[in-house]
Order: structure tokens, then C-alpha cells, then sequence
């Protein structure tokens, strides 16, 4: 039993931390301050920054490009990344597409996409949910059907995150409706300039434009830009579910949010609006760290090569929540001062500015990814034996 | 970072585990619940041979220099198998005290501890002071104690017991016999023995004063701090329990002709608890080492958010859990019930929810102060 960072690691933090302070830009910087989200161009000159360091693809394996940290180095990293500001990366190329083109893709494949994936140049968005499948994703409808050397696609998908930046979709494709649902999922990788393919934005609660419906008629797409074999769709994206998730929970993006939110408490109106608060937060920091002591049992274990399985899915349903409450406590703490919606100058404290709007955005984390409810179900056939 | 439990520690669960598997069932739990002594002979003896009454001793002062996480594992057991034997109030609770207060006369009583000799319980505690141990209400005028203090855990057999007293501005902490208060024993929450003693200026002797002032409180704050860690122990392992015990109910009682575990809101329940269960055991492996730092900032802190976490999610799990066996589950006959009071029982003592939020401001300020 050893609960504290060895030295070696602490040197890293360290070195980690004065690179933060030197070069996360001072426009992203004020942007999660003010718990604004990064635009497209910040986010991009963020994430291919990253990758001119090697270090965006951190999770990966050395041999496809990843910089060789252990699991903690990674979690110190996204904890000094989060304290200096700077937001978190999109996971699609990064955790998504990569993982599963270096473990299920042909040489060409890796060749092809890996490297735009490690410098931050491509963008990809993930097309999985469909208006009827969503939690039910196996019951999916969009097809492909094989022409020669290319698939058409028709269909339709939808809440496809970020599909208005994104260079590339991987995408969930029937290709066999003979077979049962499962078996007849192919995935695919298509570019989002190819003729038939269109996007449409849709509003979120907070205002902003993050989702999208893509429809898809008589989309060429080239056969060796399918991953695997035909019928290997469902695998592949059930392989995603256990593949690493060391910090999925969003502890470290937690922790610069209750700091942001106790550094406001000064700008409350009376000593007792700011006692409860005092004790509300407390609260939320209790349970981050019981959330936190459970992530870093998890970072040990993947460094010494036992990663945990299901079990990550506590961490996400947990770490949800926590965003969830976090975010709504702003929102009811800052009172008031949370009301204004599209002014230029905060009415009381910036941080409560912003509240609301991310508040909206938040009741989506408990959806995304896999609801909460549909990690619940899986949890309880695969480890509780229901 | 590493959570592997060292290979000592993982041996001294498993002996607990198997000693209390085959020496203390439900019935013996019962057995003993309906007694006023809860000091039995034989298992008593047993415990003394398993080297549980030096483990908790640094080497120095004649223990056996077991760590705080070995104490844990046993509790743990102890919690999980409903045991009342008074392992913690007689030898642990006044043990640590005496060892904290590290005085001749302390560690001389603690060496009688230690040889099974002794039967001191720890007396910190009154209505009128509250969980606020560093501030209780017992007066020592000169020679001569007067007040009261409650819930006094003994296994309802101590001769003599450890008080903390105001003398003046300064704590003290003083050794004495029972007979020399008035006493009135009952039964706790949890099926445990305690008492109250009524002390009306009772003379003392300066030999039976063990400690005063900054030595007393570092003393009294490290045992709350040691007990604080040892009852989420206790907690833990009921909670092991309750949980195993309800999945498995939920495998096999049948309603509408199908187990109930085939229902999805049982599923998600049982999925909570599951989640819940796992981070209770990083908060007890937290606290485990934590427990017993030598920095007393870092210590309060987290001895205090793992009592606040135990006081709010184990309770938790033991109310889901009886929620879910119906009503077999409010029955006395039903262990589930029982460990229910247990967990209620230890978010209660050494400081309930509320009081460890406010450990927990103030250590957080105190940690600000510190940077």
C-alpha cells in the first residue's frame, strides 16, 4: 500500500505543470475560465499542439506513436492539463478510431489515418445513434450495400457530435439484414465531403450547435475504407466500451470546477449564503474523492497490467453525476447572478455568467457514451450475473 | 501508487475471516445480544492467541507493531460477522489512548492490556460536549472530578476506565475505577454494551492523571482519528455483506414467476450498490493509511471525508438492502435488519455526517493556511 506519487512522477508533474504554464494559449485559457467550450479553432490549435509534442496520442502504444507514459503518468498529465486550463481533447479520433484502426485495421489503414490522428489534423465524429437507435444501437438501420469496389450508403444518423468540424466519420453500417442484428453491423470510414452526404445542425439546451443529424443518399464510399471483416461492426464498437478508461470519470475537469466555484463564494451576497455553499461544496468534494481514490485504484491496476474490465463503467456513471451536481450547484449558488443569458458583462461574479449554459449542456453526459441506465444494464448481466 | 494490501495484512483478514467463520455464527450473535456480559471466555482467549490484543502496539511499548490497515481487516471481519465481542472498546480503543499518551503510567496499564489482564474502557464521550471530544463537560477542580459521561462502550464488563476531563482551560485525561462513579449499563444501537457514569466530585490521586494539555489532545485527536478509521472498517464489511446477501436474494426469490433480479430496477439497485460498495473500499484503503499520518492536517481531513462519505452511502446500501429483501427485511430474525443498526450504529459514533463535513471545512481551510 503506497498512496502517494513516487518521485519519479513527481518530477514528471512537475515538468508537466511549467510546459502548461508556458504554452496553453491565454485565449483557451480564459475560455474554461469563464466555462465557456472551446471553439473549433481553439480546439484545434489545442489538440495539434498536443500532437507536436507526441503527446495527444498518449494513451496509445508506443509502437503506433504513443510518447510510452504508464497509466499514472497519463492520469497526472489530464490532471495538470485540467488545473492550467486547457480543455479536454475530442475523443473521437483520439480514443475512438485509433484504438480500433491499431487493433482491427490493415497496414494501409494505420498508414493512412493513424498520423492525422497523432498530429491533430484530422477531425472525426462517431456515427453510431440513428432517430431509432439509440440506447437499442444494434437495432441501426442506415445500410451499405456492395457495388463493386465501393458501398453505397443510405440512412440516417443522429447526435453526431462535432460531424460540422469533422474531416471523417466512422460510422456503424448494416451491410447483412439476413443475419440476427448483431452479426449484420459492418463499420466503415467515410469522408465527410463525399457527394449525398449532408449535415444538419441541432440546437442544444445551451444554446450552442455541438450535434447534428448527417443523412446519407447513395454515399460512395471505397471498400477498403471498411475496418475488419463484414459483420465485425458490433465487435469492434463493444471492444471500444472496455478499452481503456482510466479517465473517463473527469475527475481532474471536476476538480477545476469546484475551484472555479469556491473561488466565487467571496462575491455571495450574505455570510450564510456563503456557509451553505461552503458546506454544499464540501459535499461534492467528499464524494470526488471517494470517485477519485477508485480512479487512481484503477490507474494502478492498468500499470501493473491488470486493467479493470466492466468496472469502469462505475466510474463513468458516477463521474457523471458528480458533473451533473457540480454544475447545478453553480447554477443554484451563483442565484441570480446565473440568470443572464447572452449579456456581454456578467451581472455579478464571471464564473455564474457562464453557469447555466454549461449546466444545459451537462444534462447530455448522463446520455452520451452509453446512458447511464444502459451502463446499469450491462453492469448488471456482466458482473452481477442478472 | 499501490492498493495491493501487503502480504501480512492479507494473512491476518484471512485468519480473521476463518477464525469468526467457524467460532461466531448469527446465532452466536443472537446469543450474545441477549446478554449483559459480553466478555466470552473462550473466544476472548482465542483472540488473545491469534495475537489480536498486541497487534495494534508499536513494538516499543510491547504490541506486536501491526499497522492501522491490519487493525482494519480485522474490524472489517468483525463488522461482517456481526461480532460483539468487545475486541475494539476493551483492547483497541483504551489501547490506543495509553499508547498515544505515551506516559509511564500510561504504557504501564497499556502493557496490562496488551497480557489480557486489564478490562478499561474509553470514557470521551458526554451529551453535553457531543462528538467535540477535545471539549467535553467533566470538570477537574484540584482533586476532585465532577460530571457525566454517556454512551461509555465496555462490553458491559469494565473495572476501570480512561475519562478526558476540562481542568481548567487544559484536557486531561484521567484513569479510574468504575466503582468510583455512579453507573447505569444498557444496551446500544448496534447490540453493544455501554454505560453511564455519574461522577460527583470524586477524589483522585495525581498518579491516575495519565496526561494534560497539548499532550492530551494530541492523544485524544489521534484515538478519534485511529476509532473514526476503524468504525468505516466495521462499516465496510457489513455493507460486504448486506450486498453479497441481497444479490444473492435477488437470484432466487421468485415473484410473478420469475426471480426478482430479473427486473430492471432491481438490476439498477443492486447496480448502485455494487458502484457504491467499490467506492466505500477506496475510501476504507484511503483511510486505512491515512488513518495514522504523522501530519495531523492530512489525517483530520481524511478520517473526516471518509465518515461523511460512510455516514451517507453505507447507510445507503444497508437501507437498500432491506428494501429489497421486503418484508423478511425489517424482521429481527433476518440478518440484513441487523446489520442495518450496525452501520446506522457506526455513522453515529466517533462523529456523525455532519460533523465531519465541518472537520472536513475547517481541515481544507487549515490545508490553505498550510500553502
Amino acid at each position: 500500500m503506497n498512496l502517494d506519487f513516487s518521485n519519479d512522477e513527481k518530477e514528471f508533474r512537475k515538468s508537466i505543470r511549467q510546459w502548461m504554464k508556458e504554452n496553453v494559449p491565454d485565449d483557451i485559457r480564459r475560455c474554461t475560465a469563464r466555462g465557456a467550450m472551446p471553439d473549433k479553432n481553439m480546439q484545434q490549435r489545442w489538440e495539434r499542439l498536443l500532437g507536436s509534442q507526441g503527446w495527444l496520442t498518449s494513451t496509445w502504444p508506443e509502437q503506433f506513436g504513443g510518447p510510452g507514459w504508464s497509466a499514472t503518468q497519463r492520469y497526472i498529465f489530464d490532471q495538470e492539463r485540467a488545473s492550467a486550463g486547457a480543455p479536454p481533447t475530442s475523443p473521437f479520433g483520439v480514443a475512438m478510431v485509433g484504438p480500433v484502426l491499431y487493433t482491427f485495421g490493415s497496414e494501409a489503414q494505420k498508414e493512412r489515418w493513424l498520423p492525422g490522428i497523432q498530429r491533430g489534423e484530422t477531425l472525426w465524429c462517431q456515427g453510431y445513434s440513428e432517430p431509432n437507435a439509440g440506447s437499442d444501437l444494434a437495432s441501426l438501420k442506415t445500410r451499405a450495400t456492395r457495388n463493386g469496389d465501393h458501398y453505397l450508403v443510405n440512412g440516417q444518423k443522429i447526435w453526431t457530435t462535432q460531424a460540422h468540424w469533422a474531416d471523417m466519420m466512422f460510422c456503424l453500417v448494416r451491410t447483412d439484414s439476413t443475419v440476427k442484428q448483431q452479426q449484420g453491423i459492418s463499420f466503415l470510414l467515410i469522408d465527410m465531403k463525399t457527394p449525398g452526404l449532408e449535415v444538419r445542425p441541432i440546437y442544444s439546451i445551451d444554446g450552442h450547435h455541438h450535434l447534428n443529424e448527417v443523412y446519407f443518399t447513395d454515399v460512395k464510399v471505397p471498400v477498403e475504407n471498411l475496418v475488419g471483416q463484414e459483420g465485425m461492426g458490433w465487435t469492434i464498437a463493444k471492444f471500444l466500451l472496455t478499452h481503456e478508461r482510466t479517465t473517463i470519470a473527469g475527475v481532474a475537469d471536476i476538480h477545476y470546477e469546484i475551484n472555479r466555484l469556491k473561488s466565487a463564494i467571496d462575491a455571495l451576497p450574505t455570510e450564510t449564503d456563503k456557509q451553505l455553499a461552503v458546506r454544499r461544496l464540501a459535499g461534492l468534494e467528499v464524494d470526488l474523492m471517494a470517485l477519485e481514490y477508485t480512479n487512481f485504484r484503477t490507474v494502478a491496476a492498468t500499470d501493473e497490467g491488470k486493467p479493470f474490465g466492466p468496472e469502469s463503467s462505475g466510474l463513468k456513471i458516477k463521474g457523471t453525476e458528480l458533473q451533473q451536481r457540480v454544475s447545478q450547484a453553480m447554477v443554484e449558488i451563483g442565484g441570480l447572478m446565473s440568470l443572464p443569458w447572452d449579456n456581454e458583462e456578467p451581472i455579478g461574479e464571471q464564473i455564474f455568467n457562464q453557469a447555466s449554459r454549461r449546466y444545459n449542456f451537462l444534462r447530455a453526459c448522463t446520455i452520451y457514451g452509453g446512458s447511464n441506465e444502459i451502463q446499469k444494464n450491462v453492469l448488471a448481466k456482466m458482473l452481477l450475473g442478472l | 501508487m499501490d492498493f495491493k494490501l501487503p502480504e501480512n495484512t492479507t494473512m491476518i483478514a484471512d485468519t480473521a475471516r476463518r477464525y469468526l467463520k467457524d467460532n461466531y455464527s448469527f446465532d452466536s450473535y443472537i446469543a450474545q445480544l441477549n446478554e449483559s456480559n459480553h466478555l466470552e471466555a473462550n473466544r476472548w482467549q482465542a483472540m488473545n492467541d491469534l495475537g489480536w490484543f498486541g497487534l495494534p502496539f508499536a513494538e516499543s511499548v510491547g504490541g506486536y507493531g501491526g499497522s492501522l490497515l491490519d487493525v482494519c481487516a480485522i474490524v472489517q471481519e468483525l463488522g461482517a460477522a456481526l461480532c460483539l465481542d468487545p475486541f475494539v472498546d476493551l483492547i483497541v480503543s483504551p489501547g490506543k489512548l495509553l499508547e498515544f499518551a505515551n506516559t509511564p503510567t500510561s504504557l504501564a496499564l497499556l502493557d496490562r492490556i496488551i497480557s489480557g489482564e486489564a478490562r478499561v474502557a474509553c470514557g470521551l464521550y458526554d451529551r453535553h460536549a457531543g462528538y467535540h471530544v477535545l471539549n467535553p463537560s467533566l470538570r477537574l477542580n484540584g482533586e476532585r472530578l465532577s460530571g457525566q459521561k454517556h454512551v461509555v462502550s465496555d462490553g458491559g464488563v469494565a473495572d476501570a476506565v480512561l475519562v478526558s476531563a476540562m481542568s481548567g482551560d487544559e484536557l486531561a485525561i484521567v484513569a479510574l475505577p468504575f466503582d468510583a462513579c455512579d453507573v447505569e449499563r444498557y444496551r446500544l444501537l448496534d447490540g453493544s454494551r455501554a454505560a453511564s457514569l455519574t461522577l460527583d466530585d470524586v477524589l483522585i490521586t495525581d498518579e491516575m492523571v495519565l496526561c494534560r494539555g497539548d499532550a492530551a489532545k494530541q492523544a485524544v485527536s489521534a484515538w478519534f482519528d485511529y476509532l473514526c478509521a476503524l468504525d468505516c472498517a466495521r462499516m465496510y464489511g457489513a455493507c460486504r455483506e448486506v450486498y453479497q446477501a441481497t444479490l444473492e436474494y435477488a437470484r432466487t426469490r421468485k415473484q410473478f414467476g420469475t426471480t426478482i433480479g430479473s427486473f430492471q430496477v432491481i438490476q439498477h439497485y443492486l447496480v448502485d450498490a455494487f458502484i457504491d460498495l467499490q467506492q466505500l473500499e477506496s475510501m476504507l484503503l484511503m483511510v486505512s493509511v491515512k488513518g495514522e499520518s504523522a501530519n495531523v492536517c492530512e489525517r483530520g481531513r481524511a478520517t473526516a471525508a471518509a465518515k461523511a462519505y460512510y455516514a451517507n452511502r453505507a447507510v445507503g446500501i444497508t437501507q437498500q438492502g432491506i428494501q429489497i429483501h421486503g418484508g423478511v427485511g425489517v424482521t429481527e430474525e433476518l440478518n440484513i435488519g441487523h446489520y442495518f443498526r450496525l452501520v446506522t450504529h457506526a455513522s453515529l459514533s466517533h462523529g456523525d455526517r455532519e460533523h465531519h463535513m465541518s472537520r472536513f471545512i475547517q481541515a481544507g481551510e487549515k490545508q490553505n493556511e498550510v500553502v
